[in-house]
This record gives structure tokens, sequence and C-alpha cells, in this order.
């Protein structure tokens, strides 16, 4: 049986890369982290697993993305796994926006950059705990 | 229409002689043809009536005792409340008359006696007329002058209304940056802050594990941990989220048929150390019964380089984001000519709206070398981020956005061009009409290309449009021969 996944989207590099390195230390080897570059590459990515019977049950997105913005790439993800807890990281907020995905894709916290480790780890943790 | 400085509609008119018969004369005569005369038989009686009663005309003689018509009519030109009345000199023939004097003193005609009654009465409705005329100018100056005051208070109330509004729309596109800046730094710094704790955890476990190695690893595989980081270290390629997950799957692959125990986490933790050869080498660490602390030892050392990348990229896209903010709030508020790179102008706008072109929007730079030029750079700067800011909304923030620039005929010659739906023909002649807007309300003042217009005026320039579905092009010819001293 496979590590569930915990995945992380933002179209920066930078992001990706630190974002995961802390949920890594924090929550462990128990999770596989996969990270995406846009909203199309993620909803790529989740189609995969779910084939492969890999469960997902986490996602933090960025919500300024080329392509599909986070809200919109949220309720898609919330139409087929309404299970997957959905976390909003954004830099800069969109209130229609967040209220969207808090009503449409029951959005589990949204998170403002320059976040704090412990808010993530907080929001995280406590959307894992929720399953 | 109020055409009347007459008290009344009948004229008041002042007869002043010491010779009862004449003044029962004329009195008879003008009250007759209805006049309304008040008689005066010296010049004291005259001057204290014109301070009491309203006169319209005066009909004055000049042979008088103690004081004659010249002094009586000096008098009333010198009073500011009588010096209005006309005066007609009456003056018997045999008295010297002096029309010189008369005139001199102010009298506007004269008649001699004996006199005929038409010719007495055509002078007095004469004088009367022009009187009137002369009253009803007056009046219109007047009027005129109040009206031009209000009219300079009027272009005043505007001058600073458009002061305003000039004001408002600079802010409304700052706002409209602002937005776009706040995630430009935020994302940054975002990165930064994550990136100093992981380097706080990766210190950490380094000094909890560190003692423990030293004693229970050997020589050898302690150097194979360092060599591990160092090769972590020194791999400077990025490679893409995409591109990791192929170089993961690989790897997992690879040490599965080496028969590494959990190859899976140990691929996903070498490709965040960006290791992907040479794998084999590593092999005595990775199927150590420690491995997972010993690899994670390497991931530590390694991620302090990794967290010390990670913050100097970030710092150096919010230290270019401040530092094109800066540029943008160039501060020539003295309206002084710079002599200024035009396109690092137009690039400083760009940086700005990094934000809103990098998610889909193609930016094609066409630019010929152009000597710098004297101009007004915050101005211009108000200009390019009204024609790009506009060009990225006309394509719903997806197509290609070409700035070329050239010199023609001494003008620096700036092209803006969008791939979006173009302008509407019947609205391609209103859109430098101040308020002119297409956009919703609370979104544009509608001033916007107009400042722009101004602005380019100022430079001694031209803007032109033109639209075509696909492709609308805002041109802009600057003088290129601008001269501090030249500018006024």
């Amino acid at each position: 049986m496979s590590k569930p996944v915990i995945l992380c989207v933002d179209d920066e590099a930078v992001i990706l890369e630190s974002l995961k390195a802390q949920l890594r230390k924090a929550l462990g080897s128990s999770y596989v982290y996969e990270v995406a570059q846009d909203a199309e590459e993620a909803l790529d990515i989740i189609d995969e697993l779910n084939e492969d019977d890999v469960s997902i049950l986490l996602i933090v997105s960025d919500w300024l993305m080329p392509g599909m913005k986070g809200d919109e790439f949220m309720i898609r993800v919330h139409q087929k796994f309404p299970n997957i807890v959905k976390i909003l990281l954004t830099g800069q907020a969109d209130q229609k926006a967040i209220d969207r995905a808090y009503a449409a894709a029951n959005l589990h916290k949204c998170l403002f950059k320059p976040w704090s480790e412990k808010e993530l780890i907080e929001t995280v943790k406590s959307g894992l705990e929720k399953l | 229409m109020n055409d009347v400085a007459f008290t009344s509609d009948i004229a008041n008119i002042l007869v002043v002689d010491d010779t009862l018969a004449n003044l029962q004369l004329l009195v008879g005569i003008l009250t007759k043809h209805g006049y309304k005369v008040r008689p005066a038989k010296d010049g004291v009686q005259a001057l204290s009536a014109t301070q009491i009663i309203p006169v319209d005309l005066i009909l004055l003689d000049i042979n008088m005792p103690e004081m004659d018509g010249y002094e009586v009519c000096t008098k009333l030109k010198s009073d500011p409340k009588t010096r209005h009345i006309p005066v007609i000199f009456i003056s018997a023939l045999n008295d010297v008359l002096d029309k010189v004097k008369a005139f001199g003193v102010g009298g506007v005609d004269y008649v001699t006696k004996p006199f005929q009654v038409e010719e007495v009465l055509a002078r007095v409705e004469t004088h009367l007329a022009l009187q009137r005329l002369q009253n009803n100018l007056q009046l219109k100056n007047t009027e005129l002058a109040q009206t031009n005051q209000e009219l300079a208070n009027t272009l005043n109330r505007l001058q600073a209304t458009q002061e305003e509004l000039i004001q408002s729309e600079k802010m409304a596109a700052l706002g409209q940056l602002i937005a776009g800046i706040a995630h430009e730094v935020n994302t940054p710094l975002g990165a930064i802050r994550s990136s100093v704790s992981n380097i706080s955890k990766y210190l950490e476990e380094i000094f909890e594990d560190l003692p423990r190695f030293v004693d229970t690893l050997s020589a050898k595989e302690i150097q194979l941990i360092l060599k591990i980081a160092l090769c972590s270290i020194n791999n400077k390629q990025l490679f893409s989220a995409k591109d990791s997950r192929k170089i993961k799957r690989a790897v997992t692959r690879e040490l599965e048929e080496m028969g590494v125990p959990d190859a899976d986490t140990i691929a996903d933790t070498l490709s965040d150390m960006k290791i992907s050869e040479d794998i084999e080498s590593f092999l005595p660490i990775l199927t150590h019964p420690d491995s997972t602390r010993m690899l994670e030892f390497a991931y530590n050392l390694s991620g302090l380089q990794r967290g010390t990348n990670t913050i100097e990229t970030a710092v150096e896209r919010a230290s270019k984001v401040v530092f094109a903010l800066k540029s943008y709030a160039h501060s020539d508020q003295k309206n002084e000519l710079f002599k200024t790179n035009l396109i690092v102008g137009i690039d400083t706008i760009l940086t700005l709206y990094q934000n809103s072109i990098k998610h889909g929007v193609e930016v094609v730079q066409n630019y010929a070398e152009i000597p710098l030029i004297y101009c007004y750079p915050d101005e211009l700067n108000q200009v390019w981020t009204n024609l790009i800011h506009n060009a990225i909304q006309a394509m719903d923030n997806k197509g290609m956005l070409t700035i070329d620039v050239t010199q023609e005929r001494g003008f620096a010659k700036i092209s803006i061009t969008d791939s979006g739906k173009g302008i509407p023909e019947e609205i391609k002649d209103r859109i430098f009409e101040p308020f002119f807007t297409t956009k919703p309300p609370g979104e544009g003042s509608g001033l916007g290309l107009d400042i722009v217009r101004k602005i380019v005026k100022k430079h001694l320039g031209e803007i032109e449009v033109t639209s075509v579905p696909g492709k609308t092009t805002f041109t802009v010819y600057l003088s290129m021969n601008l001269q501090p001293d030249s500018s006024s």
C-alpha cells in the first residue's frame, strides 16, 4: 500500500521547494509530497495517482497562477474528490475568490504569504485530523 | 432687461438760472414736454439739490453772481456722486461765451439765449439719450465684470477639480499596481520566511546527529555522507516539477533494482537534493541500517545551501520590484526635464506589471538603440503605465504585447501593440476624450488617455491609434529635441 500524498501547487519554484521541505520536516516520511507548477499539472497528477489507487489527503495551492486560478482548481478538485482537504496559500487576496472557494470547495483555510511555519503546520495538521 | 439707471421713467432736469424769467420759461417748456423739472436760482442751491434729489441732466446758466456756471460745473464734476450728470450750459448771446472753457470744465453742450424751443428740446433729448446709453453701458460693464469674475471662479474650481481628477487617476493606476505588487513581494517573502525556518531546522538536526555519527560511523562513511551533501550542493541544475517527477521515478526503479529498501522515500529525498546520477557510489549509505538518518544528515547539510539559494533568489526578486517602484516614483516634482533612457522607463513599468504579464501575456521587446533624450520621466511613466495597463486589459491578460522603440525624423517613436479584440470603430474617435471610458463605473475615470495625450503634447509629440481585431497599436512620438531652457 502506497503512502498517502500531500500535494503542493504554486507557479513559483522557490515556494514549492521551501514549502515541501517545511512539510517534510514537520510531518515526516509517512506522507509522499508531490508538487505541481499549475492547476492543470496538479489535476493530471491527481488523476494519475487516483488511477494508481494512491490517496491524496491534502492540497496546498497558490491562488494566482497562470491559467486556472486557485479557487477554480479547488472547486474542480472538490467535485471529484470532496474528501481532499484544501488549503489556499496566496500572496494576493481576492476576497471574492476566497469566499467562492470556501463555499463551493469546502476550503479548509486560506493562508497568506508570507506564512509562518507554525500556522502552516497547525493548519495542515488540523486539516488531516478532519479526515 | 434692466436698462434704466434713472430713478423713474421720467427724466429729472435741474435748471439753474439767476434770472427768474429765464428760469420760469425753461421750467415751463420742459415741464410741458413731460420732464420733471427742478429750478435753482443759484449755484449753491443747484449743488445742494444734486445731493438730495435724483438729477439726470442740468441746464446751467454761466453768468451768475457769486458762483458762476463754470465753477458750479467744476464742483459737480469733482464730486463722484454728481460727476456723471451731463451739463448743458446756457449763455446769453451778449455774454462772452467761452466754448472752450465750457467743454474744459466738463460741459457736454451749450445753448445760446435767446434760444429756440426746438433746439433746447433737441439738445436735452439728445443728451438724455446719450446719458441713458452711457448708463446702460456702465450697467452692462458691471454685469460683464461680475460674469467675468464668476467665470474666473468657475475656471479656478475646474482647475482644482481637474487636479483632483488627475491625482485620483494616478492613485487608481497606483492602486491597480499595488495589488499586483503585493503578490510580487509577498511571494519571495514567503519563500524567505519558510527557508529561514527550514535552515534552523536543518541546523538543529545537524547538531543532534553529528556527535552520534562521529562516535558510531567510520571515517569512510562520514566522508561519503559529506560527498552526497557536496554532490547536492554542486548540482546547480534546475528541474521543473514535471522533470523532477520523471527523474524521481527513474531513480526509484534504479534503487529498487539495487535492492535498496524504501526506494521511493529515498528517491524523493535524492530528487529534493537534485541528485540523479552516480547513485551507485552512495550505496553503502543507502543500504546502511541507519540509512534514513544518514541521508537526512546529507539532506540537512545541503539544505543549508538550498535555503540560502532560495533566499538569494527571493531577495533578488523582491529588490527588483522595489527598485522598479523607486524608479516609478522618480521625483521630478519640480517639473524639470531630465536626460533619460526611455527604454529603462518602459522596462520599469513592465517589471511592475510582471504579475499580470507572466500569467499569459507574451512580451516582445523590439528596441532600437536610441540616444538619451530630455523628458519628464515621471509623467512618461504615467503614459507607459496607462498604455501597458490598457493593453493587458484589452487582451484579458492573455495574448501578445509588443513594444517597439525606434526613432523617426527627430522623434522617438514608441509603439505599444496588443493582440486584444480591438477598439470598436464607433468609439475610436472618442477614446482620447476626457471622461470617456468603456470600463465599468468605479474602475476608470476616463481620464487616462486624456492625460496621456496631454503629457505627450508636453513633449511636443503626438499619439496615434490604429486598431483592428487582434491588433491595436498606440504609437507615441516624443520630440528628441526638448532642451531644459526651451521648456516653458
